[in-house]
């Protein structure tokens, strides 16, 4: 009767056509439109929770502040009690099911939050330099290395950011409602380079 | 044709020739070139006038320092103003204008104040034209239009700028032979070095001097030692960059000249060792008349002829009491300039350099001064006198020699201004006769000529210990060099101070003898300051405005400071230095700014609907960053209009608003119904499973802070709304409960509010709406009451559904994962064509919930606003305690003539108040008239047919049915009654159908 309600993360201007990508570009941004962002909220002093977060996710969830577990799901430590989990769309939904586990008691908040935040990876030799114009961190191989990640501002937008699995890859993760103004400032910053926009 | 350049020699490219324009006239530079040393090779004697009493002025100097040349670089948008032509790179087709002199730059008007320039002393405006006290209105208007440099920019900078953030274990502020020295010593550690220098290439004084490094000139040590640097990943290299400020935390902000990316780049730099290696600045001597147009510093000479093989002139005086301009004597001999004579104040003088200079058949001139000048455009000959030493002497009689270029040198300072901002105390170093950097107050260290180093055998050294101190603090390891470039050794005459040449007359009626050259600030108003009774060296500065303008006071300071302490009989460590402050040279705004212009200046948030609202023609309006639509016209339609239809339409049929921009938490724990009822003021564990309740939490003081619809989804699971503009605070003020008060309580709080996106469907119809698309639930009342909350599919798509109403009409709100807001938007928009779907904004949003006398926090209260002021008592529990409970019982809060909220008419049904009027009982009061309230909401009801109002009055609530006026403008008052607030459907029927 009516027509699909199509999922759009809103951002399909900013991708250029196939036809004008550009494998060669210095900076490759891509939209990765098919992960699920799960937010996770428990105590670790906790055991049961702990046990249970684990076993469902089949790896450990950080503890150290500001690093990253990418064995099985990506998983980023945000807080001493707050992790967010990135799994492929299409096991969000078990996923959720699984860590909210049966019972009401288990001193944890498991939220999908997929609708809420954008997540973009950052590839090439320059990406330091761009993200340097606007993030005040330390980005520096001998600072900031892979397995870390850390929640700051990116210009004037509140960001997690991440190294990814390549060592010139970042992964940051914004806001829905930044990430238009984030890309724009992406493309400002980035204008000295060659650059590619997609999606993934 | 450049009579002044040298056939040979420099570090300008012969080969590339740049065409420029000054003042109008064409004339040719070559790369490399500064517009001051083009200028300069052109024998462009005269380049601009001075501020307060338009004397004609020449380039004096050759780097930060020069106070003469002040330009307003290229046109239009492009126009840079102020800048120094001494730090301006020569680009082909560069266009360049003198900021002062009119009509021209040789016959200036303002010539008439050089003439009276006996009455143009320090003060001379504040005791002029402060009386008659009311005619400073007429004064201003042609004082304002003589001051002041150049124009400012007449169109916007189409130029791109950017920030840059950077962080080093050792920052080098200063690329001369200390600062490199000492980055390629630090670098040996592998710390990361960043090197920052304001000129176009690395070297410093080497580059401007013909001194030899391992025997060969300075310049090749220089070539090798950038060359090693570069290779050196570690090592980050900027030059054209200049460090102009040192702020807490060794955060150091440096602005770098254009690239071919941006026009400038401020760099933002945290390092944790800072070595500062900035040189230091020669002094003018100070003697009548020193401002001529051919009078320059003895190192500028020096630097003109080395670095950018130009002689500034062909019969040459210098003019010294100290050994460093005997270098500027053979460096002038050897472009081909005849140098009349050495004028040294000391006995004796020169030290090593002495037998060269009477080798070369230059007359040396022991014990004599230079006393005055002839000449006013450019001078013509120095007058040339023998002196004793004595101070207080009266010179009277004097040779008269032709020259045409005087170089002269009253001794050097260390340039401490980075030193000095970051915290760090200066002592006076009475054999060298210039300050140089004390105890530090940060992880600073100084070296070179900054940290008073002149030789550079020393200035190496310095460098080198620099390099391996910052290294070590760094805990790391750096490599001392065994042997350090070796340069030849040189004895040297110590320098005898001379602050001030003695005149023929006395000092205060001798022709001027100029301290500030960019201020006009002469020896006699430094002692008429002080016969007039300021003493500390603040106010001097101020008074007689010494250390002002676009140099401040780098050449003229330390003059002006030792004639306050001759004139106060103190000795000049007394006296002291005024504050140094950033930025250590002028900064435009556009590096400033850097990319944060324009659409960019702040982040724009956009709901998931944004685009189908643009391409619905919607006008948005913003609410904190968010951009919400805040109508949609029909073409031709204006506000009024627009909002009359949407809100008729939406309470006769159905309207749809995007209201995804409010705050959403979801709270979950065991102790959720705990912590919850501390928070908001009713009674949340009452509420059953499925059940909305609209919730207000209050501060500590008991006024209203946020307020929102919340709803128990389960047992220990709530979602919680806040206002727009409240959901970052909301959540950091529970987080702040949470974490530091309550840390006991089990519960977990996630933002949402990006998450979902909210779509509200008002009206009789939106039941029909809602089913029409496709719901998987019933929607009837018995099973799906008003104030309730149900997951469901709509079209298939999972959704949170709430009965809610803020429009008091039968409404739902639709929660949905916000990459499928759009879809849902635009199927809610077709199934609605039957209906008439009518999409409304902002605007008439606030005027239905008005219609109903529901407030919104931050506009119908202020913060100062309790509850019951609110008539909102039924909320506040008296079962348990909140937030706030305390404060609503103190005497304050129970006065009964507090302001409450209150409806308004206007008497004559037609007038719509004005938002923040004052509300008064009697116009007719003598001024000051007392207020008694104000209005806070005020719109046309449409659906009323008149016009409707929300106010705060002073005990209103018991005061309903009497007149008021509320103000419409200057001297203008409209008559009102106080009414009940709730105007449309007073008995709440519609919601709950």
């Amino acid at each position: 009767m009516f027509k699909e309600s199509n999922r759009s993360h809103g951002l399909e201007s900013f991708i250029a056509p196939e036809s004008e990508q550009n494998s060669q570009a210095q900076i490759k941004v891509s939209i990765q439109s098919n992960v699920a962002h799960i937010n996770l909220r428990g105590k670790i002093k906790h055991r049961p929770f702990l046990e249970h977060m684990e076993t469902v996710l089949d790896q450990k969830l950080p503890v150290k502040p500001n690093t990253t577990n990418f064995e099985n799901h990506s998983i980023f430590w945000l807080g001493p009690d707050e992790w967010l989990i990135l799994c492929p769309l299409s096991e969000a939904t078990k996923l959720v099911k699984d860590l909210q586990g049966s019972g009401g008691s288990m001193h944890a908040a498991v939220n999908d939050v997929s609708g809420g935040q954008i997540a973009l990876r950052l590839d090439g030799n320059h990406v330091r330099d761009v993200l340097a114009k606007g993030c005040t961190l330390d980005l520096h191989p001998s600072v900031f290395g892979q397995g870390m990640c850390a929640q700051s501002n990116l210009a004037k937008a509140n960001v997690l950011i991440s190294m990814g699995h390549e060592p010139h890859a970042f992964d940051l993760i914004v806001r829905r409602s930044f990430s238009d103004y984030l890309l724009h400032w992406l493309k400002v910053a980035a204008a000295e380079y060659t650059t590619e926009w997609s999606e993934s | 044709m450049q009579p002044n350049r040298l056939k040979t020699g420099g570090r300008i490219n012969r080969s590339k020739p740049l065409n420029f324009f000054f003042n109008g006239k064409a004339f040719k530079g070559y790369e490399g070139d500064t517009l001051a040393s083009a200028l300069l090779a052109n024998d462009v004697k005269l380049v601009g006038r001075s501020f307060k009493l338009r004397r004609p002025r020449g380039i004096v100097g050759s780097g930060a320092e020069e106070p003469n040349s002040i330009m307003q670089v290229d046109k239009g948008a492009m126009a840079q103003p102020n800048v120094r032509a001494t730090q301006v790179l020569l680009h082909d087709g560069l266009i360049a204008k003198s900021t002062r002199g009119w009509p021209s730059l040789r016959f200036d008007i303002g010539f008439m104040l050089d003439v009276f320039s006996s009455i143009f002393s320090a003060g001379f405006y504040y005791k002029t034209f402060m009386h008659p006290r009311p005619f400073w209105k007429y004064y201003e208007r042609f004082i304002r239009k003589s001051a002041g440099f150049g124009k400012a920019p007449e169109h916007s900078d189409p130029e791109t700028y950017e920030h840059r953030n950077a962080h080093c274990d050792v920052l080098v502020a200063g690329g001369g032979p200390a600062g490199l020295m000492a980055a390629l010593t630090a670098a040996s550690s592998g710390a990361r070095v960043l090197l920052a220098d304001d000129q176009t290439e690395f070297g410093g004084s080497l580059l401007n001097t013909a001194t030899h490094v391992n025997s060969k000139p300075g310049s090749e040590w220089v070539r090798q030692t950038v060359s090693a640097l570069s290779k050196l990943d570690n090592v980050t290299l900027l030059n054209r960059s200049t460090v102009f400020g040192y702020h807490d935390h060794n955060f150091l902000t440096i602005v770098q000249e254009s690239d071919d990316h941006v026009r400038q780049r401020e760099w933002r730099v945290r390092a944790k060792q800072v070595i500062l290696s900035q040189g230091a600045f020669e002094r003018p001597l100070v003697f009548c008349n020193n401002d001529r147009p051919g009078i320059m510093q003895a190192s500028a000479v020096s630097t003109y002829i080395n670095r950018y093989a130009v002689c500034p002139g062909e019969r040459a005086i210098i003019f010294t009491n100290n050994d460093s301009a005997y270098q500027t004597a053979l460096d002038l001999k050897r472009a081909g300039a005849t140098v009349a004579a050495v004028v040294d104040s000391r006995k004796k003088g020169g030290g090593s350099y002495a037998a060269a200079v009477e080798q070369a058949g230059i007359p040396l001139l022991y014990g004599h001064l230079i006393t005055n000048v002839s000449g006013q455009n450019h001078i013509t000959k120095a007058h040339i006198a023998k002196w004793d030493g004595d101070n207080d002497a009266i010179i009277e009689n004097s040779i008269k020699i032709p020259c045409d270029l005087i170089a002269m040198s009253g001794g050097w300072s260390a340039a401490v201004h980075l030193h000095s901002q970051a915290g760090g105390q200066n002592q006076w170093d009475h054999n060298l006769c210039s300050f140089v950097p004390g105890a530090i107050s940060q992880q600073t260290i100084s070296a070179g000529a900054g940290n008073g180093k002149w030789a550079l055998e020393d200035c190496l050294q310095d460098g080198h210990d620099a390099g391996m101190s910052a290294a070590k603090r760094c805990g790391l390891q750096p490599i001392a060099s065994e042997q350090l470039p070796a340069v030849s050794e040189i004895h040297t005459t110590p320098i005898e101070p001379l602050w001030r040449v003695p005149a023929t007359v006395d000092p205060d009626r001798c022709p001027k003898q100029f301290l500030d050259f960019q201020n006009d600030t002469c020896v006699s108003d430094i002692r008429l300051a002080v016969r007039e009774g300021y003493r500390n060296v603040e106010h001097v500065k101020r008074y007689t405005a010494l250390g002002f303008g676009t140099d401040q006071g780098k050449l003229g300071n330390i003059n002006g400071m030792a004639v306050l302490a001759e004139t106060l009989g103190k000795p000049l460590e007394d006296v002291g230095t005024t504050t140094f402050r950033p930025p250590y040279t002028p900064v435009s705004f556009g590096a400033c700014a850097g990319e944060s212009v324009g659409s960019l200046y702040d982040p724009v948030r956009k709901t998931a609907m944004h685009d189908l609202h643009r391409s619905a023609g919607a006008k948005f309006e913003n609410v904190g960053q968010w951009h919400r639509p805040w109508y949609f016209p029909k073409r031709g339609e204006s506000l009024d209009a627009a909002v009359a239809r949407e809100c008729l339409k939406t309470r006769q049929s159905v309207g749809i608003l995007d209201a995804s921009t409010l705050g959403k938490i979801d709270v979950q724990g065991p102790d959720a119904v705990k912590f919850l009822e501390r928070i908001y003021t009713h009674n949340v564990g009452n509420m059953s499973v499925g059940r909305c309740a609209y919730g207000i939490m209050l501060g500590e003081d008991g006024m209203v802070m946020d307020d929102g619809v919340m709803a128990r989804i389960d047992d220990q699971h709530f979602y919680l709304t806040t206002t727009t503009g409240g959901a970052a605070a909301v959540l950091s003020w529970l987080e702040l409960w949470l974490q530091t008060e309550w840390p006991e309580l089990d519960v977990f709080l996630t933002s949402v509010t990006d998450h979902y996106s909210t779509i509200a469907v008002s009206g009789p119809n939106s039941m029909k709406l809602i089913e029409k698309i496709g719901c998987d639930i019933p929607l009837t009342s018995d099973q799906f009451p008003f104030m309730s909350i149900r997951n469901a599919h709509l079209n298939r798509i999972p959704v949170q559904l709430f009965r809610v109403s803020f429009s008091g009409e039968l409404a739902f709100e639709i929660n949905i994962d916000s990459n499928y807001a759009a879809g849902m938007w635009e199927v809610l928009i077709d199934a609605g064509q039957e209906f008439d779907i009518t999409p409304y904004g902002t605007e008439a949003m606030h005027v239905l919930r008005a219609e109903k006398g529901f407030i919104i926090v931050g506009q119908d209260t202020d913060g100062s606003v309790t509850p019951v002021d609110l008539r909102m008592n039924w909320m506040l529990s008296k079962d348990k305690d909140f937030i706030g409970k305390r404060s609503l019982s103190r005497p304050d809060s129970l006065r009964d003539d507090r302001k409450q909220l209150v409806g308004l008419l206007s008497n004559d049904g037609k007038t719509v108040l004005l938002e923040g009027a004052q509300l008064v009982e009697d116009p007719a009061a003598s001024i000051p008239i007392p207020m008694c309230g104000h209005v806070s909401s005020s719109y046309m009801s449409s659906c009323l047919g008149h016009p409707i109002a929300l106010a705060l009055v002073a005990g209103g609530h018991s005061r309903i049915g009497q007149s008021l006026y509320a103000s419409s403008g200057e001297k203008s008052f409209v008559p009102v009654t106080i009414t009940n607030p709730i105007f449309y459907d007073k008995k709440n029927e519609l919601q709950n159908v």
